[in-house]
């Protein structure tokens, strides 16, 4: 089935193809239609999902959008380089990280206080309780991720890139979203590709551990 | 122990004849990471294996798992007696992949799985292994190891995982990788501070572990490195050298007057 579509058209990914050829399948048989489903979305597994609930409905689109704050001002894992606006001379971890309570607290404790969603964020002050964020973009464990060498690669070659386009390159507009999710599927292909373009090591050891 | 009889009857002239004709060394400008192993100062006391253990995500072996003879260990130390009690001398080598120039693990992957990066290094990527175990085989340093069942630790043990190694499933082979995400991270920081990597820099966790310093690691590209000098002493061997896998391990002989005396008696 996949090589007669195939045949007639060419042009389309592999993927692709099955997403037709499952939908064909689908709306053709009724009775193995489940099935035919569970294959094609278990052919589309890594791709995005939409974004995840999280517990506070804390707002990009206004903390790096409307109030402009630069993307390592609270992600402080990310490393320096000449790009970075904010020189916060943070050590450099693998993650971007997820800034602490406190972190909110320092505008919080007087900015927005009568805010709902910022009371959430004292009351987990006050009572030393961690903010259960979910998590929105998860490499697999078998994949070394850090993100010094890519922020640097890129600085490297857009030298007039902010810091909040250095990240944009996989985390997509941030700034835009009023509810964080994956732009990019993030899986080796992706990886690879951009790799491949930038003349970055295709070494297997590189980014597997 | 082998006599010198038992050793001129192995085949190790038929294996040489079938050597590859590359290069096991090509030349590259990056770094050829190897380890040198002296004998003279190893102890046995087993520092290095606890080391790559807990820093590599290795499992507890169980007793069954000795008696069942799947007990993993990327790095073992090997245990000989010499001589007669009460005159009996405990000599111990410790034994790891070797990342051989000429890997026999590399060419019989149906899946490249394992295969030679340009660091000098025998790599084993992990999720592209479907365990058919050939390279376990074909090692002839018995340094593979096959997952037979997924790994388990005792609590606490599971929240003490290094985060920078990944834990294996079932039914995958694993080896020892001297420690690549020590040297990946080594490079990075290098990289980021605009300067070559410094000798002795990198130090995988056993050679890290080791207390009498018997384990030196660096770079065999770096002719001024401690290895490279070290690689080139008179006590320099490799093991099983017939075979010809050219070995990135290099060991150094013991050094004791009566070994010595005893070789020249047997004639080896």
């Amino acid at each position: 089935m996949l090589d007669s579509f195939r045949a007639l058209l060419p042009r389309l990914s592999p993927k692709q193809l099955i997403v037709i050829s499952g939908l064909g399948a689908v709306l053709g048989g009724g009775a193995i239609a489940p099935v035919i489903l569970l294959i094609v979305l278990g052919a589309m597994g890594g791709t995005i999902t939409g974004p995840p609930e999280q517990p506070i409905a804390f707002d990009h689109a206004v903390h790096a959008g409307k109030a402009g704050i630069a993307c390592e001002f609270c992600h402080r894992g990310i490393p320096v380089v000449e790009n970075t606006a904010t020189a916060l001379g943070a050590p450099v971890s693998a993650a971007a990280t997820i800034p602490s309570v406190e972190q909110c607290m320092f505008c919080h404790s007087v900015v927005a206080t009568e805010s709902p969603e910022v009371q959430k964020i004292r009351a987990a002050w006050e009572t030393g309780t961690p903010i259960e964020w979910v998590r929105v973009h998860r490499l697999p464990d078998h994949v070394d991720f850090v993100h010094d060498p890519h922020i640097r690669a890129l600085a490297e070659t857009h030298p007039s890139f902010t810091t909040a386009q250095i990240c944009a390159t996989c985390h997509g507009d941030v700034a835009s979203m009023t509810e964080v999710e994956q732009v990019r599927a993030l899986n080796m292909g992706d990886c690879q590709g951009c790799h491949r373009e930038n003349s970055a090591p295709l070494d297997c050891a590189v980014c597997h551990k | 122990m082998a006599s010198a009889t038992d050793t001129a009857e192995l085949p190790v002239v038929a294996a040489a004849a079938t050597l590859p004709t590359d290069d096991p060394h090509p030349e590259t400008d990056g770094h050829r990471w190897g380890m040198v192993i002296d004998a003279d100062k190893c102890t046995g006391c087993q520092a290095c294996v606890v080391a790559c253990q807990s820093e590599n995500n290795l499992a507890l072996n169980e007793e069954n798992r000795v008696i069942e003879r799947r007990a993993k260990t990327w790095i073992r130390i090997e245990r000989y007696w010499e001589g007669e009690w009460p005159n009996a001398k405990a000599r111990f080598l410790p034994v790891l992949c070797q990342h051989c120039g000429n890997a026999p693990c590399e060419t019989v992957c149906p899946v490249w799985a394992t295969y030679h990066n340009p660091d000098g290094l025998n790599v084993q990527v992990y999720n592209r292994c479907i365990g058919t175990r050939f390279c376990a085989n074909a090692c002839p340093y018995s340094v593979r190891y096959f997952n037979f069942w997924e790994p388990e630790w005792p609590s606490p043990m599971d929240r003490q995982l290094n985060p920078d190694v990944t834990v294996r499933t079932k039914g995958i082979v694993e080896k020892c990788t001297f420690c690549i995400h020590r040297i990946n991270r080594t490079k990075r920081q290098a990289d980021r501070d605009g300067r070559p990597v410094a000798d002795g820099e990198v130090e995988p966790a056993c050679v890290q572990a080791c207390p009498t310093t018997a384990l030196v690691f660096g770079d065999l590209n770096d002719s001024d490195s401690k290895v490279s000098e070290l690689s080139h002493s008179k006590r320099a061997f490799t093991l099983l050298e017939p075979l010809g896998t050219a070995p990135a391990i290099t060991y150094l002989k013991k050094v004791d007057p009566s070994h010595v005396d005893e070789h020249e008696e047997h004639g080896h």
